[in-house]
């Protein structure tokens, strides 16, 4: 088991580099200038080449370069180890000037919002992205196996079809009309709940359920196939025979065996979930990092696509080595 | 089977866990939502209204607007008096004592200082032009790049020999220089001298606009970095952060947490601050149209300042729907010349008047390539003005006012928006006249649109505007003959395109920044960095230059008009479609300092409650206009 985490660990990185050289190449080819602003003003000539001096953008490998050496912690270490962090420093203080931050993974600034680093973009809204992703996950989980279980005991039984049925409009319809729809009938007609409120645990119910849905429809058919297939398994004709009475059965014996499946989907699903949904964050207003996955790309806001690409990346990567460490602790049979 | 569970347990207590750290704040004295985050609190990096309109609630300059006036009368701020000497060159502003959010007195230095950090070259502001009206600004500019360009050859372009002291001596050499090139001088903390490079009569205008405004040098002269490498200055991303960032306006930032709030608190040094009827204000982000029209329907918001729900039209024949029932009280009131708020005001309560339309300090128009060639290097027939006239005159504005856009947005034949600007009253431009156009096109060779180029209209994704660009293509295939292509681009790409003039029809958008006509007139300057069109007439540039040299208003205003007249009625590099609206959504029985003036600016601390004991709670009204003509919606 220490093995696995560890080898897993060691490829991260190595992945993580493959990924962020792959987003680079067709973040640089995206069209159009990232300084320009939609129906802003024009800044001078002088000035735009100032800005693209600035940030590296005149050379994709300088670029490139730079960047890996900040946002790897490589430049943090080297400034500390030659001294040159210190040495700034004390340039600064001495002209009565504050140190600069410097952080060790410094992924760079954004080119849109320019009061903002994107670690500081990152670490408001990413907390926010993965609580909602979590009890996103928690509704979808308990939906989904609630409703599998109920359609496996039965197949082809009305409580069969009618959940089925849900499972399929859950994966259907699209979250933006399911979330207007939710917004209206609560917050809007009965008052319940405000917008834009986020903070309160009122707040997470809402885009929670919404967010949930998909996960929860697809968990619901990963649950029923599972245990029908696992009621008709041996083991639990003898658990029958045994006495051992029906919830026991289905319960206990058959979902242990059926939720495996169900916990492989985990894994990308969490990831999915936790890194925000730009659909549900907008419409139901929670500030999480979803919006960035659209709205970084249309604005061709360089670090900020590289920035989410490699969050989603990570934890892609973390949440599938979770599961793997589960399911060996769930089935210790598998080694 | 608690193999199962304990996962699941792990997960509740992490989202209980999160909730408990992330606590909202308490409700705000005030609510508004902004359309996306603000960009920047750098006065002199802002270049979006957002960003502005918070720009006047936490930063003051040396005058204000009253915005509750119909010429946007210069009013005193930081300055409590000044003088203008008579050619109208130099101007004297005296301080009065306030202060910035951390207890320090506003200096005269404050000013100097963010002008400078305006005019440098490695620090790209915007709104650098505005700075550039000082004596020597430009010459200042071009010193500083002259340097920075010998101090980077002195440190190698393999940027391998960094030189901090160097970079600290450059520094200070450069405020050295500031002082001594450029004509802004400080005799004593509260004075301060402007120089200007010529007479400019909207100066004060410009004043109260966000490049000019102080900051508080003693703390942001802390966040500078200097590049040992290349000697530029830059200031650390962090200071206009909270608890960082201090103000000198009426409120000061409490808390700014990214797309998602920003909190607003009364300055305690701040001059005026016994003014003030609110304590706090709340702006949270809410970039989902259809859910900052539902916060507002659940009271949770108090002010939606862009309405663009893909219902708003809707919203709108409501608001018309409701005034007919009211007709007789309605007009009664629009006679004697009331502020449309305040007729809002006095009506029935009825949640359908609460979205209101005014017309803003912008322009919407069609931009014509007029370079000699077309991209792809073929001869442009757009540069003959005969046949951009026939194009222009060919288009059924109100087909896309009424039918398109449909919020009461009223057409235009003028780049200025009309009643915008009190001394100055724009031509009138060509009229709908498809018999006319088509003698032009037919003298221009062009009978029946016989031998005539394919034309392409340029738009960008978003914003509904594909429909413009069909209805305009409908008017010139079926009144002219002349076929043509719709390209739709994302807006990164559809900017670069207009830049590089590489297109040959686009849509437009240009809204005025200061309350004079060469606000819109100069982007049709020949080489102006914003002339898309690629328009270059000696006679439109002469009337400019001869404008910008006469100190007598009136003859001024009538060269611009004149200058104008040429744009809108002979040239035509664009086709003024319609006059850009604002659009809001607020109750006006709740609170009042919204002000409906074309201009379209709003000045935060001036919003009082109605009726909760704080401050005056009288209403602030636009006063009915001197000359009749009627505006509003």
């Amino acid at each position: 088991m220490t093995g696995l985490v560890v080898r897993r660990l060691l490829q991260l990185p190595i992945i993580l580099g493959v990924i962020y050289t792959l987003t680079l190449v067709l973040a640089w080819r995206i069209p159009g200038n990232p300084l320009e602003n939609p129906d802003g003003r024009r800044p001078q000539p002088e000035v735009v080449a100032a800005m693209q001096r600035q940030y590296n953008l005149d050379s994709f490998w300088s670029f490139y370069w730079s960047y890996l050496d900040s946002a790897s912690g490589v430049r943090y270490l080297r400034d500390k180890v030659t001294g040159r962090a210190a040495e700034q420093d004390n340039a600064a203080l001495a002209a009565g000037r504050a140190p600069p931050t410097r952080s060790i993974f410094d992924l760079g600034p954004s080119l849109q919002y320019r009061d903002q680093r994107v670690n500081d973009i990152i670490a408001g809204g990413l907390p926010v992205s993965m609580t909602l992703g979590a009890a996103a996950i928690f509704i979808a989980l308990i939906l989904g196996v609630l409703a599998g279980v109920i359609g496996a005991v039965r197949p082809n039984s009305t409580a069969d079809l009618s959940t089925l049925g849900i499972a399929l409009v859950g994966i259907s319809l699209p979250t933006f009309v399911i979330g207007a729809a939710l917004l209206l009938i609560f917050p809007v007609l009965l008052g319940w709940g405000r917008i834009p409120s986020w903070g309160r645990p009122v707040d997470l119910l809402l885009p929670a359920f919404t967010l949930s849905l998909p996960f929860a429809a697809y968990i619901a058919r990963l649950t029923r196939m599972g245990m029908i297939e696992q009621l008709h398994a041996d083991y639990i004709r003898t658990a029958r025979a045994k006495g051992v009475s029906e919830t026991g059965i289905l319960f206990r014996h058959a979902l242990k065996n059926a939720f495996l499946p169900v916990l492989s989907y985990l894994g990308p699903a969490a990831a999915f979930a936790m890194t925000g949904s730009f659909v549900v964050e907008r419409v139901f207003v929670v500030p999480g990092i979803g919006q960035h996955f659209v709205n970084a790309v249309q604005n061709k806001d360089l670090f900020l696509i590289i920035a989410i690409v490699l969050i989603y990346a990570t934890m892609l990567i973390v949440f599938n080595l979770i599961v793997d460490v589960l399911y060996r602790w769930i089935d210790p049979r598998i080694v | 089977m608690l193999r199962l569970f304990l996962p699941l347990l792990l997960l509740v207590a992490l989202i209980c866990l999160a909730l408990v750290a992330d606590r909202p704040q308490p409700r705000a004295d005030f609510t508004f939502i902004n359309r996306t985050d603000i960009n920047t609190l750098d006065p002199q990096q802002m270049s979006w209204q957002q960003d502005f309109r918070i720009a006047k609630a936490i930063y003051q300059g040396l005058v204000t607007s009253d915005v509750f006036s119909h010429d946007y009368k210069a009013v005193p701020a930081v300055a409590d008096r000044w003088e203008i000497s008579r050619d109208l060159k130099t101007y004297t502003f005296h301080l009065r004592k306030t202060g910035w959010s951390d207890g320090s007195p506003v200096l005269a230095g404050d000013f100097a200082y963010a002008w400078m950090r305006a005019l440098l070259p490695d620090f790209g502001a915007d709104y650098l032009g505005f700075v550039e009206h000082i004596r020597g600004g430009r010459e200042f500019y071009q010193w500083r790049q002259d340097r920075l360009a010998e101090f980077a050859a002195h440190t190698g372009a393999g940027n391998d020999k960094p030189d901090t002291a160097g970079a600290a001596r450059l520094w200070a050499l450069t405020r050295e220089k500031f002082r001594e090139l450029v004509g802004v001088s400080t005799p004593d903390d509260r004075t301060i001298i402007v120089e200007l490079a010529r007479p400019t009569p909207y100066f004060l205008d410009m004043v109260a606009f966000a490049t000019f405004f102080p900051l508080c040098e003693r703390v942001v002269h802390q966040y500078e970095v200097l590049d040992p490498l290349t000697g530029r200055v830059s200031w650390d991303q962090g200071w206009t952060k909270p608890p960082r960032l201090v103000c000198n306006g009426p409120f000061y930032v409490e808390s700014w947490q990214f797309k998602r709030d920003v909190r607003l608190r009364r300055n305690p040094y701040y001059w005026d601050k016994d003014a003030l009827a609110i304590d706090t204000i709340s702006i949270p982000t809410v970039e989902d149209p259809v859910s900052s029209v539902l916060a507002f329907r659940t009271g949770a918001v108090d002010w939606v300042t862009d309405v663009l729900a893909p219902f708003r039209a809707e919203m709108v024949a409501q608001k018309a729907a409701f005034y007919r029932e009211h007709q007789s009280e309605v007009d009664a009131m629009r006679a004697q010349g009331l502020d449309p708020i305040e007729i809002d005001r006095r009506l029935p309560p009825d949640p359908r008047k609460n979205v209101h339309v005014f017309p803003g300090f912008g322009t919407c128009f069609w931009n014509f390539n007029c370079s000699p060639k077309l991209p792809d290097g073929r001869a442009n027939p757009l540069a003959d003005a005969r046949v951009r006239r026939a194009l222009a005159m060919s288009v059924d504005k109100r087909a896309i006012a009424d039918g398109i856009r449909r919020v009461g947005e009223p057409v235009t034949g003028s780049l200025i928006p009309p009643n915008s600007l009190p001394s100055y009253t724009p031509p009138a431009g060509l009229a709908h006249d498809t018999e006319q156009a088509r003698k032009l096109m037919a003298e221009a060779g062009y009978p029946g649109g016989k031998d005539f180029i394919t034309i392409d209209l340029l738009v960008a994704k978003d914003g509904g505007n594909e429909l413009i660009a069909q209805s305009i293509a409908k008017d010139w295939q079926r009144e002219l003959g002349i076929s043509t292509t719709i390209t739709v681009q994302e807006t990164k790409v559809f900017r670069e395109r207009l830049k590089n003039k590489n297109y040959m029809t686009a849509r437009a958008l240009w809204s005025g920044d200061y309350g004079d006509p060469t606000s819109f007139l100069e982007i049709c300057r020949s080489g102006d960095g914003n002339n898309d069109r690629n328009y270059s007439s000696p006679r439109f540039d002469a009337l400019l230059d001869a404008a910008c040299n006469e100190t007598d208003p009136a003859k001024r205003m009538a060269m611009l008009e004149q200058a104008e007249r040429l744009l809108v009625e002979e040239d035509l590099p664009m086709i003024p479609l319609f006059c850009f609206a604002n659009m809001y959504l607020f109750d006006a029985n709740k609170f009042t300092g919204i002000s409906s003036h074309p201009r379209g600016e709003q000045l935060l601390y001036q919003i009082d409650l109605l009726g909760d004991g704080k401050g005056s709670d009288l209403p602030r009204v636009l006063p009915p206009r001197p000359q009749v003509d009627g505006g509003g919606s």
